[in-house]
Parts: C-alpha cells; structure tokens; sequence
C-alpha cells in the first residue's frame, strides 16, 4: 500500500527536482541563453523578441489581411493572443522535449549527471521567455487582474505540461522518427485547436471531435477564465484526468530508461 | 576500510534489431535484445589511501570498469558501493559553454559537478589561483587555448576535493607549466592518504606510483596484486601476442612528441659508437661502444629532471632501459640552464638486428614526462658469432 502511495506520488517528484537541483537548472539556463543569444546585439531580448515577432505575423495575417471575427464581445486581437502565447510555449516546450535528451548529452554522456533535470530546462526556459510577455500582453488589453490569471495560467500549464515533456524527451531518444514527425503532429495540433479561430467557427458536425483534444479543452479553459467565455466541466475534467493517467508512468518510465540513454548515445 | 567495494559486478552491452525495441523493453519488461559482455562478474575491494593501476590490452574493459566506479554506467548485475565524493577526469569540462567566460564555465561545471553555489563560491578564488589565469576569466572560452581550457576544467574537476580520483591514460592535464602542477595534484593524492586508480599502458608509470595492479584481460581480473608482479605477468603475456606493446611510429631523429614541458625540454640527442656519430650507425656486438649524448634545458623554478633512456628492438618490444635516476646522477644547477649528460653501453652485447633509441625527459621522481624523443636514432646490430636472440649474456663453460 505505502509502496503504490509512493509510485502514485513520484509523479510530483519532477516538481521536486526543480527545487532540490535549481542552481543547476539555473546554469544550464544561463547556459542556453548564452549559447543563443550572445554576440546578437538585442543579446538575450532576441528570446521575447522572437515570439513577439511571431504573434505580430499572425496578427497581421488574421487580424489585418483576413478580418476574422471573433466570439462575442471580445476583440479578435485579445482573443487571439490569450490563447496563442500559452499555445507557442506549450509547443516550444513539446518541440525541445524531443530532442533535449541528445541536445544535451555531452553533459551526462560521460559523466555523473542528473538527467532527470534536462526535461524540466526548456519548459523553465519557456516559462521565462512567455510568461512575462503573457503578463504584459493581459494587462494591456485588460488589467491587472487579468495579468495575475495570466500568470497563474503558464505556472499551472508549466505542471501540466511535465508528463508529456518526459514521455517525449524519452521518445525522442528511443525512436528517432519522432522526432522527424513531431513538428508536423504539432502544426496540425495547432490547426485543429481553436486558437486561431472561435470554436464555434467550427461546422456543428465535427465540434464534437474537440471532445479528443486536450490542447481545445486547455483554450477554452483559458478563454474562459480572461475571456469570460462559457466554458464546460468537461473542459476541466479532460485534460485533469489525462495529467493523473500519465504523471506517475511517464516518471517511472523516463527512471527505468535511465540506465539506456547512454548506451543509445 | 575499503573505499570501493564491487560485488559481483558485471556490464553488458545491449544490443537492438530495431530502436524501438529499445524502449519495448523498458515498458515492457521483456527482453528484446542481445547482450554484448565487455565485463564479467567480478568482485573487488580497494582500501582507503591506496593507488590502483588498471592494466591491459584495448577493449580489455579497464575504462568500463573506471566508469562503472565513477557512476557513469551502471552494472547489468551487482553492486558498485564508493565511500565519499568521487572525481573522474574521464572528460574534462563536460557542459563548458565557448561562449560563456571563464568565470560563467567554472560555475557551470562545478553546477555539473554537483557542487553548490556556496561551495564554489567560497572556492572560487583559489581555482582562479590554480589555473593562473585571472586575467582571463571574463574572456570567452573561445578564445583560450586548448590548454587554458584543460587547466580550468581541471581546477573545476579538483575542486570537488575527492576522496577518490579516477583518471584515464593520464597523470597530468594541460600545458606548459600547469602540466606539471596538475600532476603534483594527482601525486599529491597519494601522500594525502586518498584513493587513485588509473589506467595506463605506461607500465612504467604504473610501477613507479601504483601500490596494487590489476590486470584485465576480455573483461575478466587476470591478475591482482604487486605491480611488479602483475606488470611482469602482463608483459609476459604481451609478448606472446602478434601484437608489440605501444609501438611507436616516429622516424624523426629529433624529439617527437613534446608532452608538457614546462620550460623543461630535451635541446638535442647525438648518439656515437666508438666515439664517432656516423649514418647508417653500425654496431659490432660485443666489441662496440655505444654512446648516447643529450642537452637539456631545465628552468630555475623546478627541481631538475632526470633522464631514461630505451633501447628497443625492431618489433617494438623495449630490450634494455637506463635511468639518470636509478643510477643516482646528480645534475649540478648552472646559471645557464643548460644540462648534458651521456650514457655509454661498453661492448654493447646486443645481437643482430635493427634498433632504435627513445629519450625520455621527466621528473625528479621518474614519473611525470616533460618530453619524449622517441626514435631518436636507429641503429644495426652485427656479428661474426652464431648465438641467437637479442642479447649476448656473460657466461662461462666447464667441461666435465
């Protein structure tokens, strides 16, 4: 019983990773913004800068060139920056989890090195380059308030977020197809999510599908608590459920391949 | 008290038809694959303050092993027990950054290392210290040579003041002076009562600072004991093989490999038979004198070197060696610097054949090697006798 209460509750223990080895963590991001940024001349502004630049493309395409309208009283532009900057650092944290594992195995390859920390590095990565962005753009279009939801929206979807980023960095270390398919997977995610476009936009007939998406239920779930857009129970229950089945198998299962990854290298 | 404990340790490797039956059988818990045994079951205990050498041929499983009491690998069956903080020097400055500084890689790699901001904090000054290079921590790493790279990471490394310290083929890390220094680091292990274990084909190297030597040969301990023993066991069993220990490639007549001088540095070798230095040299066995001549230079700041020299045959194999050292010469300090010595062999009693001269430069001790020369000269071996073999033994016949 104290045995299946301890593997149930493993499926926090990356949470205590980030505390237990946070000056690592802290080096090893330095680490990676020196290595993308340095000798740039914005230097580490390139990491907001470059998803502002992003969210600016779309905007002009979706907002400016095509009109599109969004639901209810809410502007298009609000709408759609609520949902796309949670929606760009869950991808960027998915996308890197694939290949963290060989990103960075000069690191473990040949030393003594906790590996378990390298899945957490791009979403506290992530966490650092959107969550200021995305507090920023809440309070610009609404308030304060809205900044602290805001806020409180990337902290709970950086938890959400950790099965996946463990399940694929190990993946991605296993079957290197993944990793060639994956930006693909991801896209289409994108396409078939509302966040470019309301729910409702969607024909009556296939709206159900959303049901199967875990990434609809977090938007509209996001939407609906800045936005006051409605939101359904199912939307809170799907993606809850799906985060208790996979928290404690994708830790035991990132534990037991430990002893693998540098055989595969 | 034993400091490493192996208790039935062995490590395969896993080997898959496919990638993903990798990660079948993780999920799963069936077996998949086909297992490659680089070390078979062994049991090992080492003792506090003791210094083990790891000999054997490539792919024998001496660098398996150090990883698998480094913590690197983990065994495929038994128990790796280390009692304190280990070091490995198996590779130095995991995770440095090139564009991150001096300063921004130490923190990094002690971060790696395992340390704590606190513990490199109050330690920081004196890494600086070590390496010698404060006036360069700010700068990139890009921009450090290869050995300011090797000495910080280094410094790093040492930091975590060990109580065991595993290295792989090498005494010292770096150039120049720091070469030197790095090495006093590691000897200095010895004297303070802490574990070394290192693997090496330098068997000389070997018997000069180890205490225990263990053989490996196709995974397995061949051999365990006094590294004069084991030593002469494994180049016993060398010998045997089609292959010649180390054979070295170099046709230069002058120093060939220049391994961290530290301003201690081999000027020239002559070498004479019978007075005269000719080419093609000819020795007459037994009758010639074999003479061989060298300068060196020896800075102010360090104790002066001592010389070894090797003869060795045409397959490889070292027939004869000789040491400034074991033969008790003193070299005189002069202002200059400048040192000479010469080893004569009177009546060499070499049989015939081709052979050829290494020079090594060292330490006071004989173990650190400021230079080799190796291939300084070749020479032939002739004669008008009928023995066979390589050396022609003083002896004497009484018919009965």
């Amino acid at each position: 019983m104290l045995h299946l209460l301890k593997k149930l509750l493993s499926g926090i223990s990356p949470l205590l990773l980030l505390i237990r080895q946070r000056f690592l963590i802290l080096q090893l991001l330095r680490r990676d913004i020196v290595g993308r940024t340095r000798g740039t001349l914005l230097g580490w502004l390139w990491l907001i800068a470059q998803p502002a630049l992003q969210v600016i493309a779309f905007w002009f395409l979706l907002d400016i060139v095509f009109q599109m309208r969004s639901p209810g009283q809410v502007r298009y532009l609000n709408y759609f920056l609520i949902g796309m900057l949670p929606w760009l650092y869950l991808s960027e944290v998915l996308n890197r989890s694939i290949n963290v594992l060989n990103e960075f195995a000069a690191l473990y390859q040949r030393s003594r090195f906790p590996v378990a920390v390298l899945p957490l590095l791009p979403m506290v990565m992530g966490l650092l380059i959107y969550l200021p962005v995305y507090a920023g753009v809440a309070v610009y279009f609404q308030d304060g308030l809205a900044g602290l939801k805001a806020i409180a929206i990337m902290l709970l979807l950086f938890v959400w977020v950790i099965p996946f980023a463990y399940l694929l960095s190990v993946f991605g270390l296993f079957v290197r197809e993944v990793r060639q398919v994956f930006p693909f997977f991801l896209t289409m995610i994108m396409y078939v999510t509302p966040i470019l476009y309301a729910p409702d936009a969607l024909p009556e007939s296939v709206r159900w599908a959303l049901a199967f998406n875990p990434i609809a239920d977090l938007m509209a779930l996001i939407q609906g608590w800045i936005n006051g857009l409605p939101v359904e129970p199912g939307n809170w229950v799907r993606p809850l459920a799906l985060w208790l089945l996979l928290a404690t198998p994708a830790w035991v299962l990132f534990r037991r391949s430990e002893p693998h990854m540098r055989e595969v290298l | 008290m034993s400091v490493i404990t192996l208790v039935n340790v062995s490590k395969s490797y896993r080997t898959y038809a496919h990638p993903w039956d990798r990660l079948k059988e993780v999920i799963t818990h069936r077996s998949y694959h086909q297992d490659h045994q680089v070390l078979k079951p062994l049991s090992i205990s080492i003792g506090e303050g003791h210094v083990v050498g790891l000999v054997g041929r490539n792919g024998a499983g001496k660098s398996t092993l150090l990883k698998l009491i480094a913590g690197t690998l983990l065994p495929t069956t038994g128990t790796v027990t280390t009692q304190g903080q280990v070091a490995a020097l198996l590779e130095l400055g995991a995770g440095f950054h090139p564009e991150m500084s001096g300063r921004e890689n130490v923190y990094l790699g002690a971060a790696v290392a395992g340390l704590s901001r606190e513990f490199i904090e109050s330690r920081y000054e004196d890494i600086v210290q070590f390496t010698g290079l404060a006036e360069a921590m700010d700068r990139p790493v890009k921009t450090y040579s290869s050995g300011m790279t090797a000495r910080l990471a280094f410094a790093v490394a040492m930091a975590v003041e060990p109580e065991i310290l595993i290295l792989d083929e090498t005494l010292s890390v770096g150039d120049g002076a720091f070469a030197r220094r790095s090495f006093e680091r590691i000897i200095d292990f010895k004297s303070t009562g802490k574990t070394l274990l290192f693997c090496s084909h330098s068997m000389y190297q070997v018997e000069s600072i180890c205490d225990r030597v263990l053989w490996i040969n196709d995974g397995m301990v061949m051999m365990d004991g006094d590294p004069s023993e084991v030593v002469s066991a494994y180049t016993e069993f060398l010998t045997g093989q089609s292959e010649p220990p180390n054979p070295t490639h170099s046709s230069d007549s002058v120093p060939s490999a220049s391994t961290s001088s530290g301003g201690t540095r081999i000027m020239d070798v002559k070498v004479f038979v019978d007075g005269y230095e000719s080419k093609p040299l000819t020795i007459e066995s037994g009758s010639s004198k074999l003479s061989i001549a060298t300068r060196f230079k020896a800075p102010d700041n360090l104790p002066l070197p001592s010389i070894g020299i090797v003869l060795v045959g045409g397959n490889g194999w070292p027939i004869a060696s000789a040491s400034s050292l074991d033969d008790a010469l003193r070299f005189t300090r002069n202002p200059e610097g400048i040192y000479q010595a010469t080893v004569t062999f009177p009546r060499a009693p070499l049989l015939k054949g081709n052979y050829w001269i290494n020079l090594f430069l060292m330490c006071e001790q004989g173990i650190h090697f400021y230079e080799r020369a190796e291939r300084v000269a070749e020479f032939t071996v002739v004669q008008n006798t009928r023995e066979v073999g390589l050396v022609s033994l003083n002896r004497s016949w009484k018919t009965g």
